[in-house]
């Protein structure tokens, strides 16, 4: 009866684990079939370009979003390993595969196996490429920073360049900024004038009216037919991203028995890592910040802690009482400093895009943030950030006054303030 | 002259900055340019032959922007506004035993007046068109604009567009006599028809077939091409609605989203993390390399975290010097405040050497290219990370111009304070050390870094006077 049963319960797991792997291939973006992964468990190597594709595809996502042509098998295969490699992957077995491509399925299915048990692969793949339906705006750069624009072919500046140059450069600069906000201002006023008037046509009773991809559906067919294709292709994705979610165990066991088959590693050091010039500077501008800051608040508590032992050097016991409050105030205080920026602190602060909704001020109480509240906290950063920049300013004032002050002879006649 | 390495970097961070500005500017020419479409009215065609071949440059834009209409497209204008009430009358007579065509016939009645639609040129596509609704029944095909409650004329002319806006006060007032007389009987009606209309869950897909759209295309059944009729740029409030199928789409990718968010959390879920947990465990276990689990981008995460530690210290410890204690209690606490605030400097201080000495020491991987160091005060993104938008509520266009304003002047100031930073590191250096052209050096370095370029400052030589 029991070995029955077993059989019954090995059918059902036989028949589940390729439906679990064709949801996830049906969720990722050319996701090959499940007969590939079978093929990669026994390292076979005709699954190995399949799955380097899926891996470039998947770390690199929005570079090779369609507009330029997946580059050559080698180029995909060294993105790959590189980025990999700088996301921590402990294995040295992929380090060690050809350029080719031609080999090395099994490794390459762990790999996606550990990027898919980090984290929520998947929803954040989905995410990026997400059907954009309303008119939105990111609240925190945080998007844009980690999505590197288009790369612009530059030429170096070879030789070296007069400060003019970099005068010149800084103003253009503002002036590029200048115009941005007023094409910024003028596309605020156009999008408030589609919202109101639309106002009644949306069937989603919360927002109330249509945004401009919508508008631009009712009024270019043609537009219209293709945001409906992506619109039904994200949800047949996201209908398989479900259906992984309810099947992942049968996956997580079938790769149990994959590592299983792979020999374990001897540890070997294999390369010189070397530090780009980007990492290293910012590295150095933090440690400068910290420095001087260690300086400062040195500078500035030595003197009160002596003032502060000259005066209380004969004070009794009962003030000891009184000083362990005090110090455990403070320390939790500083305890809540410190896991503001441990945690990143996201949680006050809104973060991610938000879908730009127009309502009358009376509608409160209804999901949703309020764009009054979220201008207040883009002051009060706005504030902190000018008197970072202030005082960045100062500091290069007094050193420049120090430097030119060893020139005598000299009148130095300040710009006017602001 | 600047030395060449360091003209070099300067010159690639400034260039880095512009180019990331240009892209800002680029994306935001695009989505200028979809709303300009979308809010220029359609003006009257050359030619009144509406093409049939669904060309899509004939299909999208106005072949002759911004052309005034001439007293003679407005007399057609309201030829055709009649022609049209004609058909709408002949079609309530037709359909006058479903309640829903009634409803939808005094609704379009009033409203068909103010359809001050493109142009003469469609008249004979108009009535094609009419003569194409009568033959589908079923299909509403009636273009519903619904004049603004009770917003007088004067409205249209407040809203500030100059383009759209001679054309649409211009084009209603052939139309007002007829558009009044109606207003008081349907303005009653708007309410609930416009909800009634919603609710009669049928494809009451509303278009009027453009001769600059696809006329044609119009024939086609089924397809869910309700390219309602933008009439001449909104000059009031437009009772469109989106095709079903879109809709329909649209509510299943929102349901979806939530799904997928809210199943982070069930009990499949958690016997899934310990699997993966598990799998990731003995992954470690029997692979050769870095033990210590750090990767470059998890370095540079934790620089960047150290980077925003620095900046609330700094602001705790300029809140605590520009305070006045008031008595002894005050003043230890802030004694005590100090002293802590140095503690966790320099505990941030010696967690970067060992950062340092991860990063140099052991087999970290090159660092992930692309990506800019900036961002003062980088968002973990610890907190549950919300799939799909939410919504951002705001009240006038004001709100919403200070909104993005502040935005991008977040931008601007993180992306001033890099360059800042950037420009102290290499500058000040050369200006320490003297060599030729000192002065002139020293005048630009101190107009770059201290006034953000925008000022200069004047150095007078002092000669004694003979």
């Amino acid at each position: 009866m029991g070995r029955r049963r077993r059989r019954v319960d090995r059918g059902a797991a036989v028949g589940a684990l390729p439906e679990a792997i064709a949801a996830l291939s049906r969720t990722l973006p050319a996701g090959p079939s499940p007969e590939i992964f079978r093929r990669a468990k026994f390292d076979r190597p005709e699954a190995a370009p399949a799955l380097w594709q899926l891996l470039f595809r998947v770390l690199s996502p929005l570079s090779a979003d369609g507009a330029s042509a997946s580059p050559a098998q080698e180029a995909q295969v060294r993105a790959v390993k590189s980025e990999l490699r700088s996301q921590g992957y402990p294995r040295q077995a992929l380090a060690q595969l050809p350029e080719d491509g031609s080999q090395g399925s099994r490794e390459l299915l762990l790999a996606l196996a550990w990027l898919l048990a980090r984290g929520p692969l998947l929803e954040r793949l989905l995410a990026q490429t997400r059907v954009r339906l309303g008119d939105e705006i990111p609240l925190c750069e945080c998007e844009a920073l980690a999505r590197p624009g288009p790369p612009v072919p530059r030429v170096e500046a070879d030789g070296p360049v007069d400060i003019r140059h970099l005068q010149w450069l800084m103003g253009k600069l503002r002036f590029q900024w200048r115009k941005l906000i007023t094409s910024q201002q003028e596309q605020c006023a156009l999008l408030g004038k589609i919202h109101s008037y639309t106002r009644g046509c949306h069937s989603d009773r919360s927002l109330g009216h249509l945004s401009v991809a919508e508008t631009e559906l009712l009024r270019d067919a043609e537009g219209g037919q293709q945001l409906l294709r992506r619109l039904e292709s994200e949800n047949v994705c996201l209908e398989a991203a479900l259906r992984w979610r309810r099947q992942e165990l049968v996956f997580w066991r079938w790769m149990d028995t994959v590592l299983g088959t792979c020999p374990p590693e001897a540890s070997q050091p294999t390369f010189v890592p070397r530090i780009p010039e980007r990492g290293a500077g910012e590295w150095e501008l933090v440690a400068r910040e910290l420095q001087a800051l260690q300086e400062e608040l040195r500078g500035a508590a030595e003197p009160r802690r002596a003032a502060w032992e000259a005066r209380v050097g004969g004070w009794g016991p009962e003030w000891s009482a009184v000083q362990r409050a005090s110090r455990e105030a403070v320390g939790l205080e500083l305890a809540a400093l410190q896991r503001a920026w441990e945690r990143g602190g996201a949680a006050a602060q809104p973060h991610g895009p938000c879908r730009l909704v127009k309502s009358d001020a009376g509608a409160s109480g209804g999901p949703g943030l309020r764009a009054a509240q979220v201008i207040e906290v883009l002051r009060s950063r706005e504030a902190c950030l000018e008197a970072v920049l202030c005082q960045l300013q100062r500091q290069c004032r007094q050193e420049l006054a120090r430097l030119a002050g060893a020139l005598p002879g000299l009148i130095w006649i300040l710009p006017p303030g602001r | 002259m600047l030395p060449a390495d360091c003209s070099r970097r300067l010159v690639a961070e400034l260039r880095d900055a512009l180019d990331a500005c240009a892209e800002r500017q680029r994306q935001l020419e695009r989505s200028l340019r979809v709303s300009r479409r979308l809010l220029r009215t359609w003006e009257p065609a050359e030619t009144p032959a509406p093409q049939p071949t669904p060309a899509p440059e004939t299909s999208g834009e106005a072949p002759s922007p911004e052309s005034t209409p001439s007293s003679q497209d407005l007399k057609e204008l309201e030829l055709l506004t009649q022609a049209l009430e004609k058909a709408v009358r002949v079609r309530k007579g037709i359909s006058k035993t479903g309640e829903r065509h009634k409803a939808l016939s005094l609704k379009s009645g009033s409203a068909a007046t103010s359809a001050t639609t493109a142009s003469a040129p469609s008249r004979p596509s108009g009535q094609a068109s009419c003569r194409v609704s009568e033959t589908k029944p079923p299909r509403g095909i009636q273009q519903t604009v619904v004049p603004a409650r009770g917003l007088p004329e004067s409205r249209l002319l407040s809203v500030g567009d100059r383009t759209h806006m001679g054309r649409g006060s211009r084009a209603t007032k052939p139309g007002p006599g007829p558009r009044d007389q109606q207003i008081p009987p349907s303005a009653a009606l708007q309410a609930p028809e416009a909800f009634t209309l919603k609710e009669k869950g049928a494809d009451v897909d509303c278009w009027l077939p453009q001769p600059l759209w696809k006329p044609c295309s119009g024939l086609e059944g089924g397809s869910p091409q309700s390219a309602a009729s933008l009439s001449t740029g909104f000059p009031d409030r437009i009772l469109l609605r989106l095709p079903m199928a879109y809709r329909k789409a649209a509510s299943r990718n929102s349901r979806l989203w939530a799904q997928l968010s809210s199943a982070q959390t069930s009990d499949s879920m958690d016997a899934a993390a310990t699997a993966k947990t598990q799998f990731l465990q003995k992954m470690q276990m029997t692979s050769g390399g870095p033990g210590s689990g750090l990767s470059a981008a998890a370095v540079e995460a934790e620089v960047g975290l150290l980077r925003t530690a620095c900046l609330l210290l700094r602001r705790r410890m300029e809140e605590v010097l520009s305070a006045d204690p008031a008595d002894c209690m005050q003043e230890y606490r802030c004694l005590l405040t100090l002293e802590g605030l140095q503690a966790i400097t320099e505990q941030c201080l010696h967690r970067l050497q060992e950062l340092r000495a991860a990063v140099v020491g052991r087999q970290l991987g090159p660092w992930p290219v692309g990506r800019r160091p900036g961002a003062s005060l980088p968002c973990g993104g610890g907190t549950d990370p919300l799939w799909s938008p939410q919504l951002l509520l705001y009240s006038s266009t004001q709100e919403l111009q200070t909104l993005e304003a502040l935005r991008l002047r977040l931008a601007m100031l993180d992306q001033q304070i890099h360059l800042e930073k950037v420009l102290m590191a290499e500058l000040l250096p050369l200006v320490g050390t003297q060599g030729p052209h000192w002065l002139a050096l020293c005048r630009a370095v101190h107009s770059l870094l201290c006034e953000g370029g925008e000022r200069f400052l004047t150095v007078l030589r002092d000669e004694p006077a003979d």
